[in-house]
């Protein structure tokens, strides 16, 4: 019997029984789609985190270093700053600085403060944070940094420009706001070359930033929303020149700065340079520095992704494993509810070879119409979920299309096989007999 | 010699207490182009040795020599290849698969003889209209009487030209009128140069052939032409 004959066959027999060949394959319909829909939601969720990841600056290095036995205009980031400006591979260096106080920010009847609370809760001293202002969700997020701290963090300029490197160097009394707080303070009047007071000392707005929330979308996953807290926390930003540090923190020294490195394969070979260079000027009984390698944070991501898709991997299994015992169950149903006919087939001669492809091709042709609807099915599942979550279409993967479709064709044909056998092995005899 | 068993016995459950002999030593010897009715009461091992004599069993002990070829050492698939090509059989309940019409379950034993398409179709609507079915070709076996589907079952028992005809009560489930319809075309066959073998338990059905043979408590009691048998 041939191949083509034997799959008309297989056809006809399916079709004249759809109600249950579609039951049976409503198992792997289910699976393949989830299997499908599943993996394509992971790879949108890694894909939208590290695209989060990316828009907060990629190849940044952070370094923090500090020395008692430096104080004034010799501190260790001033030469750490020299030194990474001679360095090739980097593009940027900003100190990355706080202020130690919570300064009150004024503009007209708009104020904006940010205060600790120190609440006493059954004896244990608890820190809190709560925010004064109009309102409970704006506060600010002041920051002392250079020219290049919107390069070092990703900001792009909306309006106006950066902080000039003299500026820095002059202490001037000039800012740059995050979208945030540029909304907070102005609402739609333009902020440029308006003075903010900051505890009463006046700043000229010299640049507003894009913002950095607008369109985040990290998904469903609460483990994932703290990014999103912290991206909006960038909007509240209020940029003043790093030198302001002598004003504000008692001329203590900022002891964390961010490198920006040109390339991700330069950035272990900076990361290295700094260490051996800091491991010269810092004495680790007066002090202490570090140099965070975004590498190896990215590593532990790709490593966490992979972790994920192995889970979603032994559930897809699982799922699989039971939608194929189903269809054993049915063909094994479907040998004893025909083992007339299979009597009658081997009466007119039909060989064991031949009863045997018939059923796998049976089982491999329920399969595989259900592996085709199942990869429908989890593509607009895919699609839909993809656009609710993250905000774009993302289409599953054709290789693990393909595997799903492999995967599926091959269940049909391993719990096809049992089935398969025990109908060929019937004797003619026995066969005819049943009814 | 077509048919030669030589002490053929069937015995299920040997040895035990519930020992069962359905042929108990027969011998049987059939020319090409014959006609033998083999007659008993039920239980008289008739359907076993039609089981036996179509290749469908195999005996416990004995011989069965088919064209020249010993069939008790054959494999199963060399089974199953004279099954397809030697023998053509007719059941008492006609046995079509209902999820076919007349023409596909004709062409069944031409599809398993690996015959193309279109050769098929042409061997089976000529078996079709041997048992005058044509226009019924296309009419599942649910939507045709008995006596409808036993044509059909006699042209797919035809259609492959086998050398032996086996008919296993083929009038059992059907009026007089019909099965007397059907033993007509059976009779026909072997006027065409058949080998005609009819298993029944009816004398008058029986009569039909030139040669009867018959059973009881699975041995061959009678052998002969009509008149000695019936006799």
């Amino acid at each position: 019997m041939k191949i083509g004959q034997a799959l008309k066959m297989a056809l006809k027999s399916l079709s004249t029984k759809k109600g249950r060949s579609f039951l049976t394959m409503l198992g792997i319909i289910i699976g393949i789609a989830a299997v499908i829909a599943l993996v394509t939601y992971a790879q949108g969720q890694n894909l939208a985190m590290k695209a989060l990841y990316d828009s907060q600056g990629s190849n940044v290095l952070e370094v923090y270093a500090y020395s008692y036995s430096f104080n004034g205009e010799d501190d260790v980031g001033q030469r750490l700053y020299d030194y990474c400006l001679g360095l090739e591979d980097v593009v940027g260096v900003t100190p990355s600085g706080y202020l130690n106080s919570e300064p009150t920010i004024t503009y007209g009847a708009k104020s904006l403060t940010r205060q600790r609370n120190y609440i006493s809760m059954a004896g244990a001293a608890v820190i809190s944070e709560s925010v004064s202002g109009n309102d409970d969700d704006h506060y600010p997020n002041i920051q002392l940094g250079n020219d290049k701290f919107g390069l070092c963090n990703n900001y792009q300029i909306a309006k106006g420009r950066e902080l000039s490197y003299l500026e820095v160097e002059n202490m001037a009394q000039v800012c740059v706001l995050g979208s945030d707080t540029a909304e907070y303070l102005f609402s739609l009047a333009d902020p440029i070359d308006k003075t903010i007071n900051i505890n009463g000392m006046p700043f000229r707005v010299v640049g507003v930033y894009q913002s950095k929330s607008a369109g985040v979308n990290v998904g469903t996953d609460e483990e994932n929303q703290w990014v999103v807290d912290s991206i909006k926390y960038q909007d509240k930003l209020v940029l003043l020149p790093s030198t302001m540090t002598r004003y504000f923190n008692g001329n203590q020294p900022i002891d964390q700065y961010l490198v920006k490195v040109k390339t991700k394969s330069a950035v272990n070979d900076v990361v290295t340079k700094l260490n051996g260079y800091l491991s010269g000027i810092v004495n680790t009984n007066s002090g202490w520095f570090n140099v965070s390698n975004p590498n190896e944070y990215s590593a532990e991501l790709d490593k966490e992704d992979a972790m994920q898709a192995v889970f979603l991997g032994i559930i897809a299994a699982i799922s699989l494993l039971v939608a194929g015992i189903g269809i054993m169950n049915i063909m094994l149903v479907t040998v004893t509810e025909r083992t007339r006919e299979i009597g009658i087939r081997k009466a007119i001669g039909a060989e064991r070879r031949s009863i045997i492809v018939q059923f796998l091709i049976e089982a491999a042709m329920i399969c595989s119409i259900g592996g085709l609807l199942g990869i429908a099915v989890g593509y607009v599942a895919a699609a839909v979920l993809t656009k609710v979550f993250f905000g774009l279409v993302i289409m599953p993967d054709v290789g693990i299309t393909i595997l799903a479709f492999g995967i599926s064709v091959a269940l049909g044909i391993l719990f096809g096989l049992y089935p398969a056998l025990k109908a060929s092995a019937l004797q003619p005899v026995e066969a005819l007999r049943a009814d | 010699m077509l048919i030669d068993i030589r002490d053929v016995y069937k015995i299920y459950n040997e040895g035990m207490e519930s020992e069962v002999r359905a042929l108990d030593g027969v011998d049987l010897q059939v020319q090409r182009g014959e006609f033998v009715s083999i007659i008993g009461q039920s239980g008289s091992g008739k359907s076993t040795l039609m089981n036996i004599l179509g290749c469908l069993d195999i005996p416990t002990y004995g011989d069965y020599t088919l064209d020249g070829t010993n069939v008790t050492e054959l494999s199963d698939r060399q089974l199953a290849r004279i099954r397809n090509r030697e023998i053509g059989f007719i059941f008492q309940g006609y046995n079509l698969i209902p999820e076919l019409d007349a023409q596909e379950n004709v062409e069944l034993p031409l599809i398993y003889q690996g015959i193309g398409p279109e050769k098929r179709h042409r061997q089976a609507q000529e078996a079709l209209e041997r048992v005058n079915m044509y226009d019924r070709r296309h009419h599942r076996p649910s939507e045709m009487s008995g006596g409808q589907q036993q044509r059909v079952a006699i042209a797919r028992a035809i259609a492959t030209h086998p050398a032996i005809i086996m008919a296993d009560e083929p009038t059992g489930a059907l009026d007089s009128r019909t099965g007397r319809h059907v033993l007509e075309i059976l009779h026909s066959l072997h006027q065409d140069g058949s080998t005609v073998i009819l298993i029944t338990h009816d004398n008058s059905i029986a009569a039909t052939a030139a040669r009867i043979v018959r059973l009881s408590d699975g041995k061959v009691v009678a052998d002969g032409a009509r008149e000695e048998v019936m006799a």
